[in-house]
């Protein structure tokens, strides 16, 4: 009886871990596929590599706008004019990253979690080129219906 | 009596689920920003673990190139495109540092045009 239950959790978690990941085309196969920056313009790739607290998936916003959300495993874009820029994400508090983007410039948010009281908290990062550009090949599309500039 | 006991424990966890962890904030100060001021640059020497007071503590590499992108009235302002500079409590800024007579004295945060001192001033050595 005990084995049955402790399987009947575990597959529960799984299910839902699962249910919760991201699950349209790598980032590798649908890259190729993203229009250039036009000119005037910088791109914001925002991305979510840990499964941990799958179940917590807030809106991401970019000064205020919604513009994703932050789903386990998944990524997306926004290309947006050069400027001074807020991304955030919102559970039981807000938390927050400001930073600047420049003209024809890609840079990369990582939306990491940390513990929280009732539920854990999305965090937006700025991470290095060279380390978002490997992370985020294993994070599935969640664009594009909300991603336009 | 238990209805009453459960509803204060109730409030109680709300509103500390509000505020527990938005506690820790970067010290700030507003500034003015002179953009250029010359064409200074060096290259640091050895990595500078730089603290804030929040836990997290900035890091600037070694063999980094930084150049004058501006001026403040508590010092130069230099950038680097060699790594990204954030300061970070409950939130992450993006940063320049602010230097006065070689030494790291702050952050400028040029999205919020402010300036977030170090509690003790770091003397840099340059190549």
């Amino acid at each position: 009886m005990k084995k049955t239950i402790q399987s009947a959790i575990v597959m529960a978690g799984a299910i839902l871990v699962c249910t919760g990941c991201a699950s349209g085309p790598r980032f590798a196969e649908v890259s190729k596929t993203f229009p250039a920056l036009s000119p005037g313009q910088g791109r914001v790739y925002v991305y979510r590599k840990a499964v941990l607290g799958a179940a917590v998936q807030p809106q991401v916003k970019l000064n205020g706008e919604a513009v994703g959300r932050a789903v386990p495993k998944g990524f997306f874009y926004v290309d947006r004019a050069p400027g001074e820029y807020k991304i955030s994400t919102t559970t039981e508090v807000e938390r927050s990253l400001s930073m600047l983007l420049g003209d024809g410039e890609t840079r990369y948010v990582r939306l990491g979690i940390s513990l929280g009281f009732f539920v854990g908290h999305v965090y937006p990062e700025l991470v290095e080129d060279r380390v978002g550009e490997k992370e985020i090949q294993k994070c599935s599309y969640t664009g594009p219906t909300n991603c336009k500039p | 009596m238990n209805l009453l006991k459960t509803s204060c424990l109730i409030a109680t966890l709300a509103s500390l689920a509000g505020c527990a962890f938005d506690l820790v904030s970067v010290s700030q100060k507003p500034v003015t920003f002179a953009p250029g001021g010359g064409s200074g640059s060096f290259q640091l020497a050895k990595e500078v673990r730089a603290g804030l007071g929040t836990g997290f503590p900035t890091v600037l590499r070694a063999d980094t190139t930084w150049k004058q992108v501006g001026t403040t009235e508590f010092g130069e302002v230099f950038a680097t495109k060699d790594q990204i500079v954030k300061v970070e409590a409950s939130n992450i800024h993006e940063a320049e540092i602010v230097l006065s007579e070689r030494s790291l004295v702050g952050f400028y945060l040029p999205v919020e045009k402010t300036f977030a001192p170090l509690s003790h001033p770091v003397l840099l050595e340059f190549k």
